[in-house]
Formats: structure tokens, C-alpha cells, sequence
């Protein structure tokens, strides 16, 4: 019972991944992101051209989003598994892994209301859209945590057969660097830094995309462990 | 990285001899995956000093390369230090181990110290990140080196806390080793950064 749950939840996050991406890239067209130094009506122009497929794409992201939450709570229940790491760090993890659901479901509701109203000032809707990629691409405070939390359960794990093997820390905490630059984009309109650019939207997508991986991989050998003995 | 090939094969035992690389295998993730990211950093930085070669000159030459030199001093006599703490550690001298990576943290702070310094020169003189290119990426390149540097110090000063508490050479030496080799790599970063931004035409 317990070992096809945790497979649920485990499988439960390629449906994320599937869901989001579609949505995101070639239904509503946000992959490569617009510019951020593009004027109010060419945002606007874009939200009334694509309306259709922006609000499809929202639908399925959000449709989306809620099976990333399966994959947070195994994360957490994996950790509880390992001796001598303090419940705590599961906790933090739950709670940056919850938040982190949050921070992509308002910018996707921004999104949608953008696209519900296509016709009104455009300036309102290139707020709503900047709104939206701010908080998308640089809200990278709870993701950290669950970095740093995950990254440590692991140092801390002293289970005779470890649950994570131990470089599933550092690839944690290189994550949580890689991070970083996306705090930038506050301060630039064009150029690497900015939301589009390679090191403040690419580099963490990337980041992302490995740590993602790495996540599935080791929680899927983690279960079959657990089960084995 | 030669001897990557040497432990992959070796046996899990842990003897020294045997062990060519230093630190656990995650350690060497985590340092070849910072790496990258600061050789993306660094190409960016050189694409764009292509693109505009006069404005990235021009900036260049207000920085004071004198600090850069400083801190590159500092950064290679604080390596030296926890070459030195190793050294004593591996010969069971902890007390003097712990000594050694306190003066490289202060070498760390040093280089924080000055660091600040340069910082509110400059931002004193209204050259801030937004000022044109060439400051984006001083300010970001050498932040985020900057952010290795506090964490770095962070570690060595608990190295220097457990050497203090007495090492035991088969449960503590893998960490003191993977700290060593962050702190190398954060100097390495910086023999690579000061040159290409304070100096290169």
C-alpha cells in the first residue's frame, strides 16, 4: 500500500511536468519569455493575438501544478526515513515545497486575468504581466529552503543504508546557488540579467530541470529500497 | 583530477594511500557544477566586452587594481594557511590545525574588508550596477564570488571548531578535506575573475 502510494506520488510530478510545460511553452508561448523592455501595447497586443492559447495554456498549468504537491510530501516522507536527521528539516522542506506551489499559481491567475480583459488599457495588462514573470522567475526564497533542508537531511543521514546517497546533497546545495541570479532581474530591463536573459531565466530553468531529475531518480531508488528489506 | 580515475576503481576501503581524491564524491559534484556556472559567468562577460571594447576599457580603468591585488594576496595566504592546518591535521597536531584555519578565516575577512571598501568607493563615485555593462558585471561577478567567500569563511571557522575538539582522522578527515577543497576553489575563482576583470584589455 504504502510503496504504490509513494509510486503515485512520485509519477505524480511527470504529470506536473508534463502539464506545465505544455501549457507554458507551446500553447501560451511564455518559453522564450517576452521581453521585459517591451512596450505596454506590444504586451498588450500579445495577450489580444494569443488569447485563446494563453488562457488554455493557464488551464493546464494550473491543472498542472497541484500534482507537483504528491512529489513535495514523498520528498518529506523519504526524509523522515533517515536516523538521526531532526524532523524539522522535513518540516521546513513541506512548507518551501507548498509555498513554492503558491508562487507559481498567482502568477498563473495574473496571467489569466491579463488574457481576460485582452481589450482594456494596455498598460494594466503589462503590469499584470510583469507582476506575473517577477514573481515566476525571481520568488526564489522557498525553493532555497527546501535546498538547503534537503541538501542537510542528507550530510545528517546516519541510517545504515542511506535513503539519498550523499552527492544528492551537493547537487542541493549547487542548486540553491544557482538560484541566486534570478534576484537580478529586479534591477534590468535587457541583457543576461534580466527576466529572459540566460543567466537569470536559463541558467536557474536549467538548474531547475537537473535538480528535478536528480530528485526523481534517487526518490525512485530510494522507494525500492525501502521496500527491499 | 587525476586521481578520479585511481579511486573510481579503488576499493571502498579508506586508507590514504589508496585515497587520491580529496573529500567525498559530492564534494567534487558540487565544485565542477559551481565551475560551470562561473564559466557561463565569464564567457557572458567576455561575449559583451567583445561586443563593446571601448566602454568596457574605459570602466576598467576606474577600478582600483591595487585592491584586486591585495585580495588576490590574501586569498592565495589564506590557502596557504589551510594547506598548512591539513598538513598539521594529518599529523595529529589539531590545537595548531585549528589555529592555522582561524588565520585563514581572518584572511577571508580581510578580503571582505576591502571588498566593502572598494564597494562604497565606488558607489560613492555614482558608479553603481546600472551605470552601463561593464559595472553589471562587476558588481555581479564579484558579488557572487563574494557571497563564496562568507559561506567559505563559515566553513573553515567550523573546521576550525572541530579541529580545536580534536579530529579523528577516519570520521572527520573527508569533511576538513571537502571544506579545504571549497575554500581552494573559492581562490581559484577569484585568480581567474581578477585578472579578467581588473586587468585584461
Amino acid at each position: 500500500m504504502n510503496k504504490t502510494a509513494q509510486y503515485m506520488c512520485l509519477w505524480s510530478a511527470a504529470v506536473m511536468g508534463l502539464l506545465v510545460t505544455v501549457g507554458w511553452w507551446p500553447v501560451a508561448q511564455f518559453v522564450p519569455p517576452p521581453s521585459p523592455s517591451l512596450s505596454a501595447e506590444q504586451i498588450a497586443e500579445m495577450f489580444s493575438t494569443n488569447t485563446f492559447g494563453i488562457r488554455t495554456g493557464m488551464l493546464l498549468m494550473l491543472a498542472g501544478v497541484g500534482f507537483f504537491m504528491p512529489f513535495i510530501a514523498l520528498i518529506s516522507a523519504q526524509m523522515r526515513r533517515m536516523e538521526h536527521t531532526p524532523p524539522v528539516l522535513a518540516y521546513t522542506q513541506l512548507l518551501g515545497g507548498s509555498m513554492s506551489v503558491m508562487i507559481i499559481i498567482v502568477p498563473i491567475i495574473l496571467w489569466t486575468t491579463a488574457a481576460f480583459r485582452p481589450e482594456r488599457n494596455p498598460e494594466i495588462t503589462q503590469m499584470l504581466n510583469d507582476a506575473a514573470w517577477l514573481l515566476v522567475a525571481m520568488a526564489f526564497a522557498p525553493g532555497i529552503m527546501q535546498n538547503l533542508t534537503i541538501g542537510l537531511a542528507v550530510l545528517w543521514d546516519k541510517s545504515a543504508k542511506r535513503v539519498f546517497p550523499r552527492w544528492v546533497a551537493y547537487v542541493n546545495f549547487w542548486m540553491a546557488l544557482g538560484f541566486l541570479p534570478a534576484g537580478l532581474m529586479t534591477y534590468f530591463k535587457v541583457g543576461p540579467f534580466a527576466w529572459d536573459g540566460l543567466l537569470a531565466f536559463w541558467l536557474p530553468l536549467a538548474a531547475f530541470a537537473i535538480w528535478f531529475n536528480v530528485m526523481f531518480i534517487a526518490l525512485q531508488k530510494a522507494i525500492k529500497e525501502q521496500h527491499e528489506a | 583530477m587525476s586521481g578520479a580515475e585511481i579511486t573510481a576503481d579503488a576499493p571502498m576501503s579508506r586508507t590514504r594511500a589508496e585515497r587520491h581524491m580529496p573529500g567525498e564524491e559530492g564534494v567534487w559534484v558540487f565544485i565542477m557544477g559551481d565551475m560551470t556556472v562561473f564559466a557561463l559567468f565569464f564567457l557572458v562577460f567576455a561575449w559583451y566586452s567583445g561586443q563593446a571594447p571601448e566602454l568596457f576599457a574605459a570602466s576598467q580603468a576606474t577600478l582600483n587594481a591595487g585592491y584586486g591585488l591585495f585580495n588576490t594576496c590574501l586569498l592565495l595566504t589564506s590557502s596557504w594557511f589551510v594547506v598548512l592546518a591539513m598538513n598539521a591535521v594529518r599529523h595529529r597536531l589539531d590545537r595548531q590545525a585549528a589555529v592555522l584555519f582561524v588565520l585563514a578565516a581572518c584572511c577571508g575577512l580581510g578580503f571582505s574588508v576591502i571588498k566593502v571598501l572598494e564597494y562604497g568607493e565606488k558607489i560613492g563615485a555614482g558608479l553603481v550596477p546600472v551605470t552601463n555593462d561593464f559595472y553589471m558585471f562587476y558588481y555581479i561577478l564579484t558579488g557572487l564570488h563574494f557571497v563564496h567567500v562568507v559561506i567559505g569563511m563559515i566553513v573553515v571557522l567550523f573546521m576550525a571548531l572541530r579541529a580545536w575538539r580534536g579530529v579523528n582522522l577516519r570520521t572527520h578527515l573527508s569533511f576538513l578535506e571537502g571544506g579545504a577543497s571549497y575554500w581552494h576553489m573559492v581562490d581559484l575563482l577569484w585568480i581567474v575573475l581578477f585578472p579578467l576583470i581588473y586587468l585584461m584589455k
